[in-house]
């Protein structure tokens, strides 16, 4: 194969990568969602809610960024 | 406090914006080239240094010079905290108090969810929290990452010579032969999979060790539950294969403890050079704003790899047969 069949494969599975961060997404919106519900209930908790929050955000985020570094692996390294 | 420190942002702004203003004549005259991405640490020198006979040549590397500046920094904070308790004065000042505050907030959150089981728990939560904070956070510190050997290569850069013994590689075309790269003495430890997975192994072996303790050879029913087969047969063959189940899932648990950590840091890390490489010069502030973003990652990341083995950990303690156990 020549190089820019291959250059232009590796833009378009890095963008195609990316799409998982569709579920990152969906999945920080949520946690927030059911962290800001429980906190407008009860305001009280939202001290110990926002900390669940956050734990849940990194978790959904982290799909996300593996999804970044596959992108960044497809780009750069191979 | 009677005496308030005076307002100094009156004078500090200046040097807000004098930093600010050399960041960009810095960046506009010396773009920033874009970065050398490589999964696999660099190695430092050309030759292993010694063969050892069973586990290889040792090469170092820079993520193993990381580790031990790591290392170094969390055995200072310690040796500091020890001198400071064994002074004898009873109110912590300095580091020690802001170790205590920490190390007390801590205690207190194995406390509430591991119970009884917190004093052989906690070391392992606090060391891993703490180790993994600080490397995280090394890749703040300018210098990180930028400062190395300077390496030939086919796909590299082109050589200025700023001082004696000193050069830089700027943006540009270089000629054949004459292309150069920078191999980095230290390289944020995170991201590599030396470190994070031998961290989760040790998180996931020592609950299994913990969790042997805590409940004796009964732990084992949980990965291969044969309690209930002979009791009711077809149920208990379900048993069997769910606790089958959850022998693979403790091994998922490496993989996922060491990609989360690795996946996080590696991509902060390219993405602090690569916003800078991008973007044109007046927009170098952005890459403040990565920085503080890498910041906050840094610290929850180190948080949910700690706050995971803890929570492991005192799920071991208990198994989930408990309360059958209790009835029986």
């Amino acid at each position: 194969m020549t190089g820019d069949l291959v250059a232009a494969a590796k833009l378009i599975g890095a963008g195609l990568s990316m799409i998982g961060a569709l579920g990152g997404g969906v999945g920080i919106g949520l946690s927030v969602q059911g962290a800001l519900t429980g906190m407008a209930r009860n305001p009280d908790a939202s001290g110990n809610l926002l900390v669940y929050m956050i734990l849940g955000i990194a978790f959904s985020e982290a799909i996300a960024i593996y999804c970044l570094v596959i992108a960044f692996l497809m780009l750069f390294v191979l | 406090m009677e005496n308030k420190r005076k307002w100094r942002w009156g004078v500090n702004r200046w040097f807000v914006f004098a930093a600010m203003a050399l960041a960009i004549v810095g960046a506009s005259i010396f773009p920033a080239v874009s970065p050398h991405i490589q999964v696999a640490p660099e190695a430092l020198t050309e030759h292993p240094l010694f063969t050892l006979p069973v586990i290889g040549e040792f090469i170092p590397t820079n993520t193993l010079v990381a580790v031990l500046l790591v290392d170094v920094i969390l055995i200072t904070m310690a040796l500091l905290v020890r001198k400071a308790t064994r002074s004898g004065e009873l109110v912590p000042k300095g580091i020690s108090g802001a170790v205590e505050a920490l190390i007390e907030g801590l205690y207190n959150l194995t406390e509430s969810t591991a119970g009884k089981w917190a004093k052989s728990i906690f070391p392992w939560f606090a060391t891993i929290t703490l180790m993994v904070l600080f490397a995280n956070w090394l890749e703040l510190i300018p210098g990180v990452d930028s400062i190395g050997i300077l390496h030939q290569t086919q796909h590299g850069y082109p050589l200025i010579q700023l001082s004696q013994g000193i050069a830089a590689i700027v943006r540009g075309e270089a000629a054949a032969g004459e292309a150069f790269n920078v191999i980095p003495y230290v390289r944020v430890p995170s991201t590599d999979l030396n470190f994070t997975v031998s961290l989760a192994i040790i998180s996931v072996v020592m609950t299994q060790v913990i969790g042997l303790r805590a409940q004796g050879p009964r732990y084992l029913s949980k990965f291969f539950n044969v309690t209930t087969i002979f009791k009711k047969p077809g149920l208990g063959l379900m048993d069997l294969l769910v606790s089958i189940l959850e022998l693979i899932s403790e091994f998922s648990k490496v993989l996922s403890f060491s990609f989360r950590l690795f996946g996080n840091i590696f991509a902060g890390s390219v993405l602090l050079f690569l916003v800078g490489s991008i973007l044109p010069a007046g927009a170098v502030w952005m890459q403040s704003g990565i920085l503080l973003f890498e910041f906050f990652i840094g610290l929850i990341q180190a948080v949910v790899f700690g706050m995971l083995t803890m929570v492991f950990m005192s799920m071991a303690t208990h198994g989930h047969g408990d309360e059958e156990h209790a009835e029986a």
